[in-house]
């Protein structure tokens, strides 16, 4: 019997706001613990919250990405829980009235046509403290505490692990290009936990629920889905009843593990928070938060198409935004959008893997690979544009610098110097004209290179190679 | 509602982490029994689910948000000052998961 699979995705972003969610803590993820910390974060009686105005521009620029309703009035509740990574006893979230509702994403199914999913509700909260646990004791850091959140909940209309990959895809794309967050899984900054149930392809009721946490990259998420899409037809085929549980993924046996078996609901008496009145957002402020998003990944993309470059290279360069921010300063006052293109994806990058750093590190300025690509387009060759980059990432120095010092000469498309080099060569070589017709196409090779030669390398070969073939037809 | 019996009280010590003398246990199940009472009596009141919650009675909203400037952290000798134990910076529990 086959299955269908039902998935729903609950996703955690961290927002990288200057300060936190309700206090005005250092928000800049300091590696050293309980540095950042106000007595709010930390829960003293009589502190009282106040909302970072910046997370909320980030939570309406992400509602209004996800095409969602952006509720104009904020109300907070209070979730209460007892647990040592949560100062206060309670976590201040929006759990009657989130901030932007019903909305969609539009991915690719895994046959490639676009798919629509559904997203519930997006709202704002503050993370817990970071605890760290040791085989003998847990020790706490509050630095994390407070940091801003905003949790995006999907309805549950994915199908595979496939497609939830692309919907994490998706998610990332819109909080990392509006600035909202780093996203970064591995670091935490984007946390996914995924429901998943199976059901007989036909059948209207749902199956039994599995949760799985701390998936911490987009790979894993297609892989532990995949593995226990698996795991519960087994069980189903064999009659054995799934149980209500929550796993995680293991990575390296690529398998989910259980960590417990759910059993009630747990019951977190939301209610008001009462130290947040309501808070209402003028349409001028909403509208300004939305028309001031920066440009977002989809919009970008079009426009590299756009521009000339192929889905493939335009992918690779909006995979890392520091990437495309330094693609799109290349790009003003380049005369080719696919040559800066090329340089950066094979030249920059082979430089930044061999030295093992980014491209915020890359000593070369945008206008100076610019200004190399130029010269491409100007009519010297690739292979001295690559001197001058290699030149100018030993040296420094401009473009131009390099150029000179190099002294480096644009080659000639003239057709009348080339026909004069060319005839000068074919005069001075009847052998290889007469190995050319009869069939050694190598022979060509060695007449270009005389023409080379004897031009001091200041002609287009192509223009050469091309015009020996023709000079020889004639002969 | 659950009623609160002394198993109870003493399993809910048990999962958050404290123990109470026995005496404490007896003041405790004194006090929730008046608290019980007292939500009875509510119970008792019909129509209740009609009515909006009294968080904010009156019309309150107002447009403040805090702008994005971040002040000065507690140092972190002051942040740490009145836990219990601490280690390496951190404060230092007994172990939480198994």
């Amino acid at each position: 019997m086959n299955f269908e699979a039902i998935i729903g995705l609950e996703i955690h972003v961290q927002m990288k706001t200057k300060s936190k969610m309700f206090s005005s803590s250092p928000n800049s993820f300091s590696r050293e613990p309980n540095t950042e910390v106000t007595p709010f974060d930390m829960a003293y009686p009589g502190t009282m919250p106040r909302v970072n105005k910046q997370a909320v521009i980030n939570a309406i620029r992400v509602a209004n990405a996800l095409h969602m309703t952006i509720d104009h009035t904020l109300y907070f509740d209070r979730k209460n829980y007892f647990y040592s990574d949560l100062p206060k006893g309670f976590q201040i979230t929006q759990q009657r009235r989130p901030i932007g509702s019903n909305g969609y994403v539009d991915i690719l199914d895994k046959d490639g046509n676009v798919k629509r999913i559904r997203i519930e509700r997006i709202h704002m909260e503050e993370d817990t403290c970071k605890q760290l646990h040791l085989s003998d004791c847990s020790l706490l850091d509050y630095n994390r505490a407070g940091t801003p959140l905003v949790e995006i909940v999907s309805l549950p209309d994915i199908r595979s692990g496939t497609e939830a990959m692309h919907y994490v895809e998706a998610i990332r794309n819109i909080v990392v290009y509006s600035l909202t967050s780093d996203g970064k899984m591995e670091e935490g900054s984007l946390r996914c936990d995924v429901n998943v149930s199976l059901r007989p392809f036909g059948q209207e009721a749902f199956g039994t629920k599995v949760e799985i946490k701390n998936l911490n990259s987009i790979k894993n998420i297609e892989q532990a889905l995949d593995y226990e899409i698996a795991r519960q037809s087994a069980c189903l085929l064999t009659g054995t009843p799934v149980q209500q549980e929550t796993r995680r993924f293991d990575e390296a046996s690529g398998k989910t593990v259980l960590m417990r078996v759910k059993t009630d609901a747990v019951d977190y008496k939301y209610f008001c928070e009462p130290n947040i009145a309501p808070i209402a957002l003028s349409d001028e402020f909403v509208q300004n938060a939305i028309d001031t998003c920066p440009e977002l990944y989809d919009a970008k993309k079009a426009r590299y198409l756009k521009a000339g470059l192929s889905d493939t290279d335009a992918s690779i360069i909006l995979s890392d935004l520091s990437m495309a921010l330094y693609f799109e300063k290349a790009l003003a006052g380049a005369k080719s959008a696919k040559t800066v293109a090329n340089f950066l994806i094979v030249e920059v990058n082979s430089y930044l893997n061999k030295n093992g750093i980014g491209i915020a590190s890359f000593p070369m300025e945008a206008e100076t690979l610019k200004d190399i690509c130029n010269l491409q387009e100007d009519g010297f060759t690739h292979k001295q544009a690559m001197q001058v980059f290699s030149y100018v990432l030993e040296h420094g120095g401009s473009a131009e610098e390099a150029r000179k010092a190099l002294k480096l000469e644009k080659q000639s498309n003239d057709e009348g110097a080339v026909l004069s080099f060319v005839t000068q060569v074919l005069d001075a070589n009847p052998q290889s004209i007469a190995d050319f017709k009869a069939g050694k196409d190598r022979a060509i090779g060695f007449l270009v290179g005389q023409v080379m030669k004897l031009s001091k390398g200041k002609v287009n070969p192509a223009a050469v190679s091309k015009t020996l073939q023709e000079e020889i037809k004639k002969r | 509602m659950k009623e609160i019996t002394m198993d109870v009280l003493k399993d809910a010590a048990h999962r958050l982490l404290f123990t109470m003398s026995e005496k404490e246990y007896e003041t405790l199940l004194e006090e929730f029994g008046i608290l019980a009472r007292q939500m009875e009596k509510i119970g008792e009141i019909q129509g209740l689910e009609s009515y909006e919650p009294m968080t904010f009675p009156f019309p309150c909203e107002n447009s403040f948000l805090r702008e994005d400037v971040p002040s000065a952290p507690l140092n972190r000798d002051e942040a740490l000052a009145n836990a219990g134990s601490k280690e390496d910076g951190q404060i230092k529990l007994p172990k939480v998961v198994g």
